[in-house]
């Protein structure tokens, strides 16, 4: 039963890998019907390429930054949901639409709200004196994409650590209520440590998707202004798809993999020693 | 200019999309036809391997859990590029087959690894009851375990779904005129001279409304969907 799962996965995913690998060394702009071998030509290119380096420098903001902030809202309101009586539920199912919401039309929307002509979020920062174009500024426009990446990805957050919180033992809580701990105290010394393999796992998951995409920025600013939000994943689709340079594309979409691959060996570990 | 609070609602946008100078009706089928085949052939698919997964006794197993997971995680954008120069090779560019691959190499390993743990939490104990009764190995897990999985199935056929309705990365590259997705569309009409608003949120609106309401329709398994397996 396994055989033919396993024989299509490979062709949808070895093959692609190799065929990567094998453009990476092929001289593949020029004649794309004729790539001809190109040595290490690419990867040394890349590595010389500063917006290469540039753009792994905003990625890292992106990701470092993004998910901070997400890991501190999304277990704050797990915490706060977790201790509400009444209607966890309904609050939990208005909380997580945003998930649902297509990257590309949250980038529609941040774009729409934040237009200086028509946009909502423009009129109301024009009234305490911004008025700056948000998206079309270098300072503002990589606070602007992460904050759309927090609004649509906080709640994964929230409803995993909300999973891990609801599955926490009673004993040790109680324990903790008999020996008289205050709030605090149990939150830093007996719940976050038994959710914290929950809060991992959460991390690991966002920090492989917040790779993936690209939507928003393909849909916002392009990279711009000043190549201030291209990120790795908007590099390559450049390097590709604008300049049709397919090989150092690969040599790029390579490098992506490597780091991916070291993520999914984390969750693969922790996600193990769960099942156990 | 201040927003207004009050308005006056009109589905003339709506109206327009769909009337029969807009090519909005045929996008829209582009969108369902690739997402709903692409989600039927990873159920397929991912269920058989995902049960023999559950089941059966691998060596190396964490490689091959490994293997399906970074298949499932790969930044889009590294998966794209070699899948684009193999259509390219292949005249698939621009076809509904290409697109529907291209959302299986998604899908599938998705489908694969969540209906293996699904098929985890049914006790073998039950097949096996079932075989003793006279079932064969096949029969045993189409009437005993698949229906006790079902709504786990229900759950990963949505969110499949959703994987794929919500694309753009790959529905950009990988369509034509003809092949163009919901999204794309979205996409074409800020992109071109004259931002059409209008035109472009109900787009949106569309885009967003389905995948809301089976989002709900889920929610219970999201947490497990979406964390890959990991909490449930």
């Amino acid at each position: 039963m396994l055989t033919p799962s396993i024989v299509i996965l490979a062709v949808i995913s070895m093959v692609p890998f190799f065929y990567m690998i094998y453009a990476s060394l092929m001289n593949y702009t020029v004649n794309p019907d004729q790539p001809t071998f190109y040595q290490l030509h690419n990867w040394v290119s890349i590595l010389r390429d500063s917006t290469y380096w540039h753009s792994w420098e905003r990625t890292a903001i992106f990701v470092i930054i993004g998910l901070a902030v997400e890991l501190l809202v999304g277990t704050g309101i797990a915490l706060a949901i977790y201790h509400i009586p009444k209607g966890r539920n309904l609050i939990v199912t208005l909380w997580m639409l945003p998930l649902f919401v297509a990257p590309i039309v949250t980038g529609l929307l941040g774009r729409f709200l934040l237009n200086t002509t028509y946009g909502m979020y423009a009129w109301f920062l024009q009234l305490v004196g911004i008025k700056t174009d948000i998206l079309g500024t270098t300072s503002t426009a990589m606070p602007a994409i992460i904050l759309m990446d927090v609004w649509e990805w906080t709640p994964l957050i929230t409803i995993i650590v909300l999973a891990g919180l609801q599955s926490m033992p009673e004993e040790p809580l109680e324990a903790a209520d008999v020996d008289g701990a205050n709030y605090w105290a149990k939150l830093r010394y007996v719940i976050l440590p038994l959710v914290s393999r929950t809060i991992v796992v959460a991390l690991l998951i966002r920090s492989m998707d917040i790779l993936r995409y690209v939507d928003t920025i393909l849909i916002t600013t392009e990279g711009g202004p000043a190549d201030s939000t291209k990120t790795i994943g908007y590099y390559l689709v450049q390097v590709a798809f604008q300049f049709q340079d397919f090989g150092r594309a690969a040599a790029i979409g390579f490098t992506m993999l490597i780091v991916s691959i070291f993520l999914g060996r984390t969750f693969i570990r922790i996600f193990a020693r769960g099942e156990q | 200019m201040p927003p207004k609070f009050f308005f006056k609602p009109t589905f003339d946008t709506y109206r327009q999309m769909f009337s029969s100078t807009g090519n909005f009706g045929h996008y829209l089928w582009n969108s369902v036809v690739a997402s709903v085949l692409s989600t039927i052939i990873s159920l397929v698919l991912g269920t058989l391997g995902g049960f023999a997964l559950a089941r059966g006794n691998f060596k190396r197993e964490s490689d091959l859990s490994f293997w399906v997971i970074s298949t499932r995680m790969a930044p889009i954008p590294a998966v794209m590029l070699p899948l684009y120069l193999m259509f390219s090779k292949l005249g698939l560019i621009g076809t509904m087959t290409g697109l529907v691959f291209a959302y299986t190499t998604f899908n599938l390993p998705f489908a694969l690894w969540i209906m293996m743990t699904f098929f985890r939490d049914i006790p073998p104990a039950l097949e096996e009851a079932g075989m003793v009764d006279g079932c064969s190995k096949f029969e045993a897990f189409w009437r005993v375990t698949l229906p006790m999985a079902a709504p786990g199935l229900v759950a990963t056929g949505i969110l499949c779904l959703m994987f794929a309705w919500n694309d753009y990365s790959f529905a950009s590259v990988f369509t034509g005129q003809s092949t163009q997705t919901v999204p794309v569309a979205a996409s074409l009409l800020v992109s071109q001279e004259g931002v059409q608003w209008g035109q472009a949120m109900a787009t949106g609106t569309i885009i967003i409304l389905p995948m809301v309401i089976a989002g709900i329709f889920v929610r219970k398994y999201l947490v497990r969907g979406l964390s890959m397996g990991a909490v449930k």
